[in-house]
């Protein structure tokens, strides 16, 4: 399982978050990238991480707490 | 007494300088949406390398305008720099260079006011970034009195084909059409 962090105050929502992983990602109404769920085994949280803009987001381990993304 | 050139010479390769800087910063921005590379790149450098480019053009920007004012080949006074239609040489052209060069600063800056302007309308504001490249291309064509020389129709030639190629890519691509996914609602389309 990941954790996934969103940092609110880098996030510009460019979206793209959403177009690789729109079931764990989503905009609020101010535009900002939210959490569907804040536990996923879905890996592509990884790309979604690797792939926003502003790094914005970060993926942890779940069992080991490590950084992943 | 003989002229001096050199800040002729400045103005004309500084004005160059700024269009071949905001075609890469136009490229660049255009790579943060498209990522044609994948995630090879890491996104946030492209972001830096887009806002860097565009903060250098302006530089470049101040530099071309600033020698035109200083020399006396082309007579360019300081009002005409911010006000479109006060220029004696080529009126019509240089205008469209200083409305490019306005809208090129209110962009640029709309990158720190995007949270209190909203996402929305600074994405909104960043479509203009299109008319700016076009507007920075008919003014050094129209203005540049290098325009005619087959190294400057290199350089144009060249900007023009691979902003519109790249731009192609963006609108073909099936990532960037994957935002088509996105709940209407939540869709914010970047540029």
């Amino acid at each position: 399982m990941f954790r996934i962090e969103i940092d609110r105050e880098l996030c510009s929502g460019f979206a793209s978050c959403v177009t690789d992983a729109p079931e764990i990602f989503e905009l609020d109404s101010s535009g900002t990238a939210a959490l569907r769920v804040a536990e996923t085994g879905d890996e592509r949280v990884l790309a979604a991480a690797a792939g926003c803009p502003m790094g914005a987001i970060t993926v942890y381990d779940g069992e080991s707490g490590d950084r992943v993304a | 007494m003989r002229h001096d050139p050199t800040f002729w010479i400045l103005a004309r390769a500084s004005g160059l300088t700024a269009y071949v800087l905001l075609a890469l910063s136009v490229l660049a921005g255009i790579v943060v949406k498209s990522r044609p590379l994948g995630n090879r790149v890491r996104q946030p450098a492209v972001v830096d390398i887009h806002r860097t480019l565009a903060a250098l053009g302006l530089g470049a920007l101040v530099i071309h305008a600033t020698s035109l004012t200083l020399d006396k080949t082309v007579r360019m006074p300081p009002q005409a720099l911010f006000v479109p239609g006060l220029s004696p040489y080529r009126p019509y052209w240089v205008s469209i260079g200083v409305l490019t060069a306005e809208l090129m600063v209110i962009v640029y800056a709309s990158f720190s006011l995007r949270r209190r302007i909203g996402f929305k309308n600074w994405r909104r504001l960043h479509w203009f970034t299109y008319a700016l490249f076009a507007g920075g291309t008919v003014h050094g064509l129209m203005s540049g009195t290098d325009s005619r020389r087959a190294w400057a129709l290199a350089i144009y030639l060249g900007a023009i084909a691979a902003v519109a190629a790249a731009t192609t890519w963006r609108f073909l691509d099936p990532l960037t059409k994957g935002e088509e996914n996105v709940p209407n609602r939540d869709r914010s389309r970047a540029v």
